[in-house]
């Protein structure tokens, strides 16, 4: 970690990004989905008008993977069960037919790309393979009781 | 085959056994009095973490919902994708383990107050582990994490400790050392 890196206080805008942002979400799989939507795949940096009208790029950029890491760590040591149930509340909160986003998610791994840049490998593992159980597991309920998923809310 | 498993877990037991004697013997040995606490707690923190990702794969939790609400297919699925994570975890934990005893092989070549009879029990604990460790590795791979998860977690239960006493040790004869060494065995944790 760089003297740099060290002495920039990045806690004002993570406490502002929890606040009023992801607290907003329904559930960290939300979180994870928009956190990872907000980084450049280019350069690895997030980046938010509204945040950065209050603070450096740097400093949101920051704080955006301090959260990115937070909540990519609370799912990676989530029970299955939770796992599953956060994925179905994130697919609840998309306009999209849980069949149609079930299949996408399984057949294209949208969900790689949600994964924080600095990251435990072994962990990322633990996620990307529990995401896959959770959506076969998903499908299988799906199939099974030919319900919508918001009929379950 | 099926006939060598009870020798085998016997065996596993016996060796985990005798394991936890030479560690006990270590550490009543040990420096811990040596450690400040802020070294201490360094070293149980690095331990603490690893073990976590271990307990995520190997914990029960996960498996009793699967069986419990998924056909046989799932379950299937979720005991293939649970072996390749216990073997990485495996593998990974056995090669830190070995980073960490060439550290400590490094600081004792240099070190004037080396003590024989500590650094054989050292050593006799390091090649139990290995071979504990790939003993384990054969039988996740033959019979998947749920079936192993008790053996293998009383195993690096004495692992962690094993790696502690060897931090211990290495602050005991070389603190600078200890301190580059305990950093590089973090980063393995963090981002191997």
């Amino acid at each position: 970690m760089s003297l740099e890196r060290r002495n920039i206080d990045i806690e004002p805008a993570v406490t502002d990004l929890r606040s009023r942002t992801l607290s907003r979400l329904p559930g960290d799989f939300s979180r994870l989905v928009y956190l990872a939507s907000s980084r450049d795949c280019n350069t690895g940096k997030y980046y938010h008008d509204g945040l950065a009208f209050h603070f450096s790029e740097m400093v949101v950029s920051r704080a955006f993977a301090e959260c990115h890491r937070e909540v990519f760590g609370r799912l990676v040591y989530a029970s299955l069960e939770e796992l599953i149930e956060e994925l179905r509340n994130y697919i609840s909160s998309t306009d999209e037919r849980p069949e149609d986003f079930l299949k996408s998610w399984k057949h294209l791994g949208s969900y790689r790309v949600t994964i924080p840049s600095e990251c435990d490998e072994l962990e990322a593992e633990v996620f990307l393979s529990n995401v896959k159980i959770a959506l076969a597991m998903l499908e299988t309920r799906h199939e099974g009781s030919g319900r919508t998923f918001r009929n379950r809310d | 085959m099926s006939q060598l498993l009870p020798y085998l877990v016997l065996g596993l037991l016996l060796l985990a056994v005798l394991a936890w004697w030479v560690w006990g013997a270590i550490t009543h040995r040990g420096a811990a009095e040596v450690l400040s606490p802020r070294q201490h707690r360094s070293s149980v923190r690095s331990i603490g973490l690893q073990r976590d990702l271990g307990e995520r794969i190997f914990g029960p939790q996960d498996w009793d919902f699967v069986s419990r609400e998924t056909p046989s297919e799932i379950q299937r699925m979720f005991q293939r994708e649970r072996t390749v994570l216990a073997l990485t975890w495996l593998r990974r934990t056995r090669l830190q383990v070995s980073q960490v005893m060439r550290a400590h092989v490094a600081v004792v070549h240099q070190s004037d107050d080396l003590q024989i009879a500590t650094e054989i029990r050292i050593a006799l604990s390091y090649f139990l582990f290995l071979f504990l460790c790939n003993s384990l590795i054969g039988w996740v791979w033959l019979h998947g994490p749920v079936r192993t998860r008790k053996i293998v977690r009383q195993t690096f239960q004495w692992a962690a400790q094993l790696r502690g006493v060897f931090e211990q040790l290495m602050a005991r004869v070389d603190p600078a050392s200890c301190r580059v060494a305990g950093t590089n065995f973090n980063q393995g944790t963090v981002r191997n």
